[in-house]
């Protein structure tokens, strides 16, 4: 041990208190972040029937995920869904947060906090909530969705938007963009007030429109906040899972169309296929694994992008 | 470095302290034996905890505590909790392969001779619960049953009476349909439901119930012979009865539709009768109608749990002695009694049921035969399992992705790739 100090014994630096401020975070880290993930990674290579997957046998559930019909059909099916599920948050939820935090920002609106309320409210409630308030909503026998659209001569037949394959997917969607646009609006919000007002008088005195303003000053300016968005939507998005169970069950009802990367591990790994119910661990963390490269390659792309961007 | 040390230390103690302070709480109930009892029935803690509370009127030393798990994550549950020796001391058992596995892994002990379990119940009734040699891992505890209910008022108003043959009840749904009524009730929105209560309600009257489901398992028939075409078709002739929008309506809108009287018919089980107790309109239940008049009829009266001990259990004698008490004229009673409606007691034991409804379900059994859920027995071990390829070709059928021949060829593909007698 004491050797440890000296070899760190450099001037101003002899002092070891600094590890009581890191131990409680590495020691919850190393617990519940760090072990689970690097266990999943191991019990991905295993495999049997119960609590401690016993049998080691390489990369067969890697290989069972992509040469068993059964499982890689509905994997590529997945991750392709996934694609479009992130998609039309990344376009609708990420534009419109951009688009509101334009708005809020705007001189002289009035009732600024009541619209940031409300736009944020859905984001503070339960997804079991949303999800059933929605479905209450698009249900084709007594949902307003069906009476207003009829109403309005728009639509004869009651719709069924989330019986569909072609619109539940696409309705899920956006029932999920509608409850996350808080989350980029604020933060949207929050990098617009930092950019310092010096620029915007600079603009209005050299008579720059609303538009030029918005493409050459704020755009750019918030780049690094665009990075974090992107980032953050892309994690929420691959690991979704809670919006699909919600208002699908965890098939994915119609059809699958609606089954996304989250719900498939989560019958293929934690619940197993109704009505026998015992899921394949193995075939799930090797599901888990997958996913968590796919992120990580996602993550560090938007980094290297967002970053390049910095340093112009 | 001192300091650091110091810390560790005192973490430590803490921590074992911690731990030794549970312990002495633990020892101190040692007098009254208290026993778990795992299952997935969540909604009848109150009537399961009546049924519990006579058992220990007459056994004062033993107290069950009743603790389910979520129905879906049971299984799984279950499971973790047996492998990692925290399992309830009692349990509810699975039917089948389901719960035959857990016996055959060794969680579930042997009650072949557990008093009154090879009196009190037919060997068709074990079978669920037994293992091909004729070993019993759980007692029969309760079975649900399946059929049509209906809506006596609209019924009248149509002026139909209740269907006896499949034209007979396409003929009322079409006179329900013009006098402006949903005729059925049932969607696809949830899925499951199709599957269970309506592909495997009527399942039985077209394969011939119990006798025609072994002649499939012994490959003696074809799954995708004209009978099961049949059953297809059947499936596909009620498309244009369902509600509108059906694609999208779940169970629970369907129990509304029922409710509110917007629907004349509903295919569902014996476990919604208490869901109906307060509608204002006069309902009863049919069984499916068979496909040609002069059919035998059958009902889907299916096994769905079972009673059984944790072999690992440290109090074996208080165990058994609930189980025997189960197969008793007195455990029947009670069970007949604080059952929730629409789960009937399997013991020959058993006493007449109060609520009516109930009584009208068991009196379908008069004159018909009786099978469990054609998926159950064979077709659950398997990936694709025969229930999923039933609720994919239901639903295909039903909007129109498949015929039937073609539900009827995709049910024996999936079913080749794992179970011989399809192959």
């Amino acid at each position: 041990m004491p050797s440890i100090g000296q070899r760190r014994n450099r001037p101003g630096n002899s002092n070891w208190n600094w590890i009581f401020y890191l131990l409680p975070a590495l020691v919850v880290y190393t617990f519940f972040m760090a072990y689970p993930l690097l266990n999943s990674l191991r019990l991905s290579f295993f495999t049997g029937s119960g609590f401690e997957l016993s049998r080691f046998i390489g990369f067969d559930n890697y290989i069972r995920l992509f040469k068993d019909p059964q499982i890689s059909e509905r994997y590529w099916g997945d991750f392709k869904n996934t694609w479009i599920f992130f998609a039309v948050h990344m376009i609708v939820q990420n534009v419109l947060g951009l688009l509101f935090a334009n708005l809020l920002t705007r001189k002289g609106l009035k009732g600024s906090d009541f619209y940031r309320t409300v736009i944020f409210l859905p984001a503070t409630l339960s997804i079991l909530v949303t999800g059933y308030l929605w479905k209450l909503i698009l249900n084709p026998q007594w949902g307003a969705l069906n009476l207003i659209l009829g109403k309005l001569g728009l639509m004869g037949e009651p719709f069924a938007w989330l019986g569909e394959p072609s619109t539940a997917l696409i309705t899920i969607s956006l029932v999920s963009s509608w409850q996350w646009v808080g989350m980029p609006t604020m933060m949207f919000l929050a990098g617009l007030q930092n950019i310092s007002g010096d620029l915007f008088e600079a603009a209005a005195i050299d008579g720059a429109s609303r538009g030029t303003v918005f493409w050459k000053i704020k755009l750019p300016l918030l780049r690094p906040i665009i990075g974090i968005v992107a980032i953050l939507t892309f994690v929420n998005n691959f690991n979704a899972f809670d919006v699909v169970f919600a208002m699908e069950n965890v098939n994915g009802a119609p059809q699958f169309s609606t089954d996304i990367m989250g719900t498939f591990f989560y019958r293929v790994g934690i619940a197993g296929q109704h009505p026998v119910g015992i899921p394949d661990r193995g075939v799930g963390a090797a599901v888990a694994t997958l996913t968590f490269i796919l992120l990580a390659i996602g993550v560090s792309l938007i980094m290297g992008i967002a970053n390049r961007e910095d340093r112009r | 470095m001192k300091k650091l040390l110091l810390f560790l230390l005192t973490m430590a103690l803490l921590t074992a302290g911690l731990i030794a302070g549970g312990n002495t709480d633990s020892a101190a109930a040692s007098e009254k034996v208290t026993l778990t009892m795992g299952s997935w029935r969540t909604d009848d803690v109150e009537q399961m905890d009546r049924v519990l509370a006579e058992f220990t009127k007459t056994h004062p030393g033993i107290e069950i505590l009743f603790q389910p798990t979520n129905p879906p994550d049971y299984n799984a549950t279950l499971r973790l909790q047996l492998e990692s020796g925290t399992g309830p001391d009692l349990m509810y058992a699975r039917s089948y392969a389901t719960g035959l596995q857990l016996f055959e892994d060794g969680y579930f002990a042997d009650v072949t001779d557990v008093p009154g379990v090879q009196t009190a119940y037919d060997a068709g009734t074990r079978s669920p619960w037994a293992t091909a040699e004729g070993k019993s891992f759980a007692v029969p505890f309760v079975a649900v049953s399946h059929g049509i209910y209906y809506n006596k008022a609209i019924f009248a108003e149509a002026g139909v009476t209740v269907p006896e043959t499949w034209d007979e009840l396409l003929g009322a749904a079409k006179k329900i349909q013009a006098a402006g009524y949903i005729p059925f009730a049932n969607g696809l929105g949830d899925e499951w439901d199709i599957a269970e209560v309506v592909f495997m309600s009527i399942a039985p009257n077209f394969i011939g119930g119990y006798e025609g489901r072994l002649a499939y398992e012994q490959g003696k028939k074809k799954f995708n012979g004209p009978e099961v075409v049949a059953l297809f078709e059947a499936m596909d002739s009620l498309q244009p009865y369902l509600p509108s929008g059906y694609k999208a309506l779940g169970y629970n809108d369907s129990n509304a539709l029922f409710a509110t009287g917007q629907a004349a018919m509903y295919f569902d089980g014996s476990w919604t009768i208490g869901t109906f107790d307060g509608v204002d309109f006069d309902w009863d239940v049919f069984a499916p109608p068979v496909p040609k008049k002069g059919d035998k009829g059958y009902v889907c009266f299916h096994a769905d749990a079972g009673m059984t001990m944790n072999a690992a259990t440290t109090h074996p004698e208080e165990a058994r002695a609930f189980l025997a008490w189960l197969s008793t004229a007195e455990g029947a009673r009670a069970l007949a009694d604080n059952l929730p409606t629409g789960f009937f007691p399997m013991s020959s034991n058993s006493i007449s049921i109060p609520d009516a409804h109930a009584n009208s379900f068991l009196a379908m059994n008069k004159g018909r035969g009786t099978d469990v859920r054609w998926a159950w027995p064979e077709l659950l071990a398997g990936t694709p399992s025969g229930y999923d390829l039933m609720m994919n070709g239901s639903i295909a059928v039903l909007t129109d992705e498949m015929t039937p021949k073609q539900a009827a060829d995709a049910f024996v593909e999936g079913l080749a790739l794992w179970y011989p007698p399809a192959q």
